[in-house]
C-alpha cells in the first residue's frame, strides 16, 4: 500500500546496508569478483540450493548454485569430456540449460523435451564435450531463472591461443524482482501493461498539440489509439519492480573490474536478463566488437550496443589512462540501468549517467514495410493491401517480401499481423536511433569464415512471432506450445527459417542444439547465432543445418513470453 | 479497414497451415513440461466499492467482478448494486457468467442474472465485452427474464491519465426495460442513464482510492413513477471510494 520510490529499485542497496540486515547473507557480497568461486572443468559439481539475499533491503530467496547468486563462473575446455553433476535441494523440480551450446539432445536440460527436470532431493549428471569456444552461460529452463539461476560458461580453445587482452572480465547483466515470478507472471496476464509507468499522459498531448498543432497531435495518437497498442509498450516488466545487476550487483553495489592504463580488457557481456535488453556503453571509451554468441567476428569499433536475453557481446576496450570508467547498461524501456566500473583501484567511480528520453515506437515498427505517415496499421481487422501506393514503401530498394500468415494468426490470440514487414538489419532499435552514438546493429556483424554450411537451403519454414498484449498471451503463429504440433527438420537438411514479427515488441529467438545463421536481406549469410533479436514488425530469415538428431525447445528468451507460449518443439529426424 | 471489428478477422484463403512443418510428428509425454501456457488464474477487481452523498441521502454503492479460468474459458461473476435512503437501486443484481474469447479485444458472456431486492426478476443473460478503438471499455448484455421480459444494460468507461497513477475514469451506464416493474419502480423503455466521473490515485497497480461525482437521471415511465412517489428525476451524488483489484 505504500507508494514504492522508484530510485530504491533502479539503484539497489550497497554491500554494507545489505550486511547490516540480521540473517541475511548479502548476495551483493558474494558477487564481488574476487570473492566468487571460478569452476573449471572437466568434473565438476554444482548444487542448486534457494538462498537468502537482499537486493533492495527487503529479505527475500533467491535460487543459488553452490551458495552463489549468480552461479559460478564455469570454465571448460574445448574437446575435453566434462561431467557435471548437478543436485537439487530445492523443494521442487529445477533444470539447468547450458545456452548456445551443441550437444546431446538429452543434456540440454530442458524440462520436457531434453529430460523429465531434475527432482527435489535428485541429481543428474550432465555429459558432453565442447565442440565450440567463446563465451556461453548456463541458466534454469523454468522461473528459476528469475531468482537468479543462471552463470558464466566460458570454453578455452583446446590449444591455448596468444590472448587477446591482458586482462578478462564476464560481465554478466540480468534483472532482480523482489516479486515471486509466478506473481509477476500472473500480473502481466491480468494487466499486461502492469508493469508499464509511462504510458502516455494528458500532458505529453498538450505539449504535442502546442509544439505540432492539434491535427498532427491527433494523428500521432491514431494509430496507436485505435489498434488499442501503447507507444511506450517497450518491456513488460520494469524497474518498478526490476533491480538491475550487473555480476549480481546492483548499481549502488558498483561492480568493479581493475584496469589499468594502457592495458587492454577483453569483455564478455553476457544477456541473463529474464525480461530485459540492456543497452551498453562505457563513456569516454570505444568498444571493439570482436565476438557474439561464441562466434568471431570482424573486429568493429561502437559507442553502444544492444544485448538481449541470452545474447553475448566480447568486447575489448583500451584503458588510456588510470581513471575509472563507468560501464552502463540501461534497460531498453530506460526505467533503470545496471552499472559498474573499470579502474585501477576498488573503490573508485565515474560519473553516471541518465538514462536516454525514451521515443515512442514508430509507425514501421507496428506496420513494417507499410510504414506511412497518416497509414493504419493491419491490427485486428482486415486491410486491404491493393489499395496502398506500393511505390511510396522504404527500404533498401528490394521487392517487399509479403508475409504469409497462418490461418491460426486470425483468432483471439493476435492482436496484429504485419502484411509486409521490413527486412533492414541496420536498424539499432527501439529507442537507440538517432541517439548520436554508433551503436552497432545486425547489419555490423560478419562471422569471421562464413557458414558452417555453404549448401543453399532445400525448403524454407516460414514462422510468425505473435501475441495478445492486452491478455498478455505470446505465441508462434497464434497457437500456444501445447497447442501446437512441433517443427520437423529433416536430419541432415540445410534449410532457411523465416521469422516474422507480427507484434511491436522485440523477441530474442533462440534455437537450441543448432546454429541460427542470421542472413542478409538478399539471403546471404550475415553472421552465426544462437538468439537472433527480431524486432518489431521485422522479418529476418536464418540458415540452419540440421545435425543434432532428437528434440529441442526454440523460443522467445523473454522468460515470461516463453511461459505465456512463445515456443516450439523442435523434432530432427 | 475494419478494425473495430468484434469478430476476429477473416481468414484468406492462402493463409498457412500451422502444423504443415510437423510432418505427422506430435509430442512425447514426457513429463516435466509446466504448461505455463494453459495457466488458469483466478482475479477479481472493484472497479467500484464506494460511500456516496447525494439528493437522496447516503449511502453505498459497488461494482465488483471475479473471474477464473484461462485463455479460452472463464467463469465469470458480476455484480452491481447501490443503496441510499430509498429502496435498493433497480440495477442491484448479480450475475454468473460463462467467459470466451471472440477476438483479440472483445469477449463473449453467456449465463444468469439474479435482480435483489424488490420486484427481482432471473433473467438468461447474453453479451459482449472488451476494448474498443480509442480505448473504450464496453459491456452490452442483453437480458430475457423467467417470464419473458426482456432488458438490456450498456456500460462504457474511459480513462484520461493526467499522470501514470492520477487517472480520471469517465463512465456510462443505461438500462432498457420490455415491461414495467412495479416493484422496482420502473417503467418500459428507456429506465436510466447514469455518468461518473472518478478521480483515482494508484498507490499501486492494484490499490486505489477515489473521489468522484454521478449524476443519473429516469427516464418515460419510470420517470413518471418517480414524480409520483415524490422522488427526484435526476439524482446526484458525491462518491468516495476504493477501486482494487488482486
Amino acid at each position: 500500500m505504500v507508494p514504492f520510490t522508484r530510485r530504491t529499485f533502479v539503484q539497489g542497496i550497497s554491500a554494507a546496508t545489505a550486511a547490516g540486515i540480521a540473517g541475511v547473507r548479502p548476495a551483493s557480497l558474494f558477487a564481488q569478483g574476487h570473492h566468487r568461486a571460478e569452476l573449471h572443468g572437466p568434473d565438476i559439481d554444482l548444487q542448486i540450493d534457494s538462498m537468502p539475499v537482499s537486493y533492495t533491503g527487503r529479505k527475500r530467496v533467491a535460487t543459488a548454485v553452490n551458495g552463489q547468486v549468480p552461479a559460478p563462473l564455469v570454465r571448460l575446455r574445448e574437446g575435453e569430456p566434462t561431467t557435471v553433476r548437478v543436485a537439487n535441494r530445492l523443494r521442487e523440480s529445477t533444470s539447468i540449460h547450458w545456452h548456445g551450446l551443441v550437444l546431446p539432445a538429452e543434456m540440454d536440460g530442458v524440462p520436457g523435451i531434453s529430460f523429465p527436470g531434475i527432482e527435489p532431493g535428485k541429481a543428474f549428471t550432465y555429459r558432453f564435450t565442447p565442440r565450440q569456444t567463446g563465451t556461453y552461460w548456463y541458466h534454469a529452463h523454468t522461473l528459476h531463472e528469475q531468482t537468479g539461476l543462471y552463470g558464466p560458461l566460458i570454453i578455452e580453445p583446446k590449444a591455448p591461443q596468444p590472448g587477446r587482452a591482458d586482462r578478462e572480465y564476464a560481465v554478466l547483466l540480468s534483472d532482480w524482482t523482489d516479486e515471486d515470478p509466478l506473481q509477476v507472471f500472473l500480473n502481466l496476464k491480468k494487466m499486461g501493461g502492469y508493469y508499464n509507468h509511462q504510458r502516455p499522459e494528458a500532458s505529453d498531448y498538450f505539449k504535442d498539440v502546442s509544439q505540432l498543432g492539434i491535427a498532427r497531435a491527433m494523428a500521432r495518437r491514431q494509430m496507436w489509439n485505435r489498434s488499442r497498442m501503447i507507444p511506450t509498450d517497450f518491456s513488460d516488466v520494469s524497474a518498478s519492480t526490476y533491480t538491475y545487476l550487473m555480476n549480481g550487483q546492483s548499481p549502488t553495489g558498483n561492480w568493479t573490474g581493475i584496469a589499468r592504463a594502457g592495458e587492454r580488457v577483453h569483455l564478455r557481456f553476457i544477456g541473463a536478463g529474464t525480461a530485459t535488453f540492456f543497452d551498453v556503453r562505457i563513456p569516454g571509451l570505444k568498444l571493439t566488437v570482436v565476438n557474439t554468441d561464441g562466434q568471431d567476428v570482424e573486429a568493429v569499433e561502437v559507442d553502444e550496443f544492444r544485448i538481449g536475453p541470452g545474447e553475448t557481446y566480447d568486447v575489448l576496450v583500451q584503458m588510456p589512462n588510470d581513471e575509472a570508467y563507468t560501464i552502463f547498461a540501461q534497460a531498453l524501456d530506460r526505467s533503470g540501468f545496471a552499472r559498474g566500473t573499470l579502474s585501477p583501484r576498488a573503490g573508485m567511480q565515474a560519473a553516471i549517467p541518465k538514462p536516454d528520453t525514451p521515443h515512442w515506437l514508430t509507425d514501421a515498427d507496428m506496420m513494417g514495410m507499410m510504414a506511412k505517415p497518416d497509414d493504419m496499421a493491419s491490427t485486428e481487422g482486415s486491410m486491404d493491401m491493393s489499395s496502398m501506393d506500393m511505390s511510396s514503401m522504404e527500404g533498401s530498394g528490394s521487392q517487399p517480401k509479403k508475409a504469409r500468415h497462418a490461418r491460426t494468426e486470425y483468432g483471439p490470440a493476435v492482436d496484429m499481423r504485419v502484411d509486409y514487414p521490413r527486412t533492414n538489419l541496420d536498424d539499432p532499435g527501439v529507442n537507440l536511433r538517432d541517439n548520436g552514438r554508433r551503436v552497432l546493429t545486425y547489419a555490423d556483424l560478419r562471422t569471421i569464415g562464413g557458414p558452417l554450411d555453404r549448401r543453399s537451403p532445400s525448403r524454407e519454414i516460414e514462422l510468425h512471432l505473435t501475441g495478445n498484449m492486452d491478455r498478455f498471451e505470446w505465441s508462434i503463429d497464434g497457437v500456444k506450445l501445447t497447442e501446437a504440433k512441433p517443427i520437423h527438420f529433416r536430419a541432415n537438411e540445410r534449410l532457411r527459417v523465416i521469422l516474422v514479427n507480427d507484434t511491436t515488441m522485440t523477441h530474442p529467438m533462440h534455437l537450441h542444439g543448432m546454429w541460427s545463421e542470421l542472413e542478409t536481406e538478399q539471403g546471404e549469410f550475415q553472421a552465426r547465432k544462437h538468439t537472433i533479436a527480431v524486432q518489431p514488425a521485422q522479418r529476418i530469415s536464418f540458415g540452419v543445418t540440421a545435425d543434432a538428431l532428437g528434440r529441442w525447445a526454440f523460443h522467445c528468451h523473454l522468460l515470461y513470453h516463453m511461459a505465456a507460449g512463445m515456443f516450439r518443439e523442435v523434432v530432427v529426424a | 479497414m475494419d478494425m473495430g471489428s468484434v469478430r476476429s478477422g477473416h481468414v484468406p484463403p492462402d493463409a498457412r497451415d500451422p502444423n504443415a512443418y510437423a510432418d505427422g510428428f506430435t509430442y512425447t509425454n514426457m513429463p516435466g513440461f509446466e504448461g505455463s501456457d494453459r495457466i488458469k488464474f483466478a482475479t477479481a477487481r472493484a472497479d467500484e466499492f464506494e460511500v456516496l452523498s447525494g439528493n437522496q441521502g447516503e449511502g453505498f454503492a459497488w461494482s465488483v467482478q471475479a473471474n477464473y479460468g484461462d485463455d479460452h474459458n472463464k467463469a465469470w461473476f458480476r455484480t452491481q448494486g447501490l443503496k441510499d435512503s430509498g429502496p435498493w437501486d433497480p440495477t442491484t443484481d448479480a450475475e454468473i457468467l460463462w467467459w470466451r474469447p471472440l477476438s483479440a479485444f472483445w469477449g463473449m458472456q453467456m449465463g444468469l442474472r439474479q435482480d435483489f431486492g424488490p420486484g427481482s426478476h432471473t433473467y438468461l443473460a447474453a453479451g459482449i465485452e472488451g476494448l474498443a478503438p480509442y480505448w473504450l471499455e464496453l459491456e452490452a448484455t442483453a437480458y430475457v427474464g423467467e417470464d419473458g421480459r426482456l432488458a438490456a444494460r450498456l456500460k462504457g468507461s474511459y480513462d484520461i491519465l493526467f499522470t501514470n497513477r492520477l487517472i480520471l475514469t469517465t463512465s456510462l451506464e443505461t438500462n432498457l426495460y420490455s415491461r414495467p416493474e412495479s416493484g422496482r419502480g420502473l417503467g418500459s423503455g428507456l429506465g436510466n442513464i447514469e455518468a461518473g466521473l472518478r478521480a483515482r490515485y494508484e498507490l499501486t497497480r492494484k490499490f486505489a482510492p477515489y473521489v468522484g461525482y454521478v449524476l443519473e437521471r429516469s427516464f418515460l415511465g419510470t420517470a413518471d413513477r418517480r414524480r409520483v412517489a415524490g422522488e427526484p428525476v435526476t439524482e446526484h451524488r458525491f462518491v468516495v471510494g476504493i477501486r482494487m483489484w488482486r
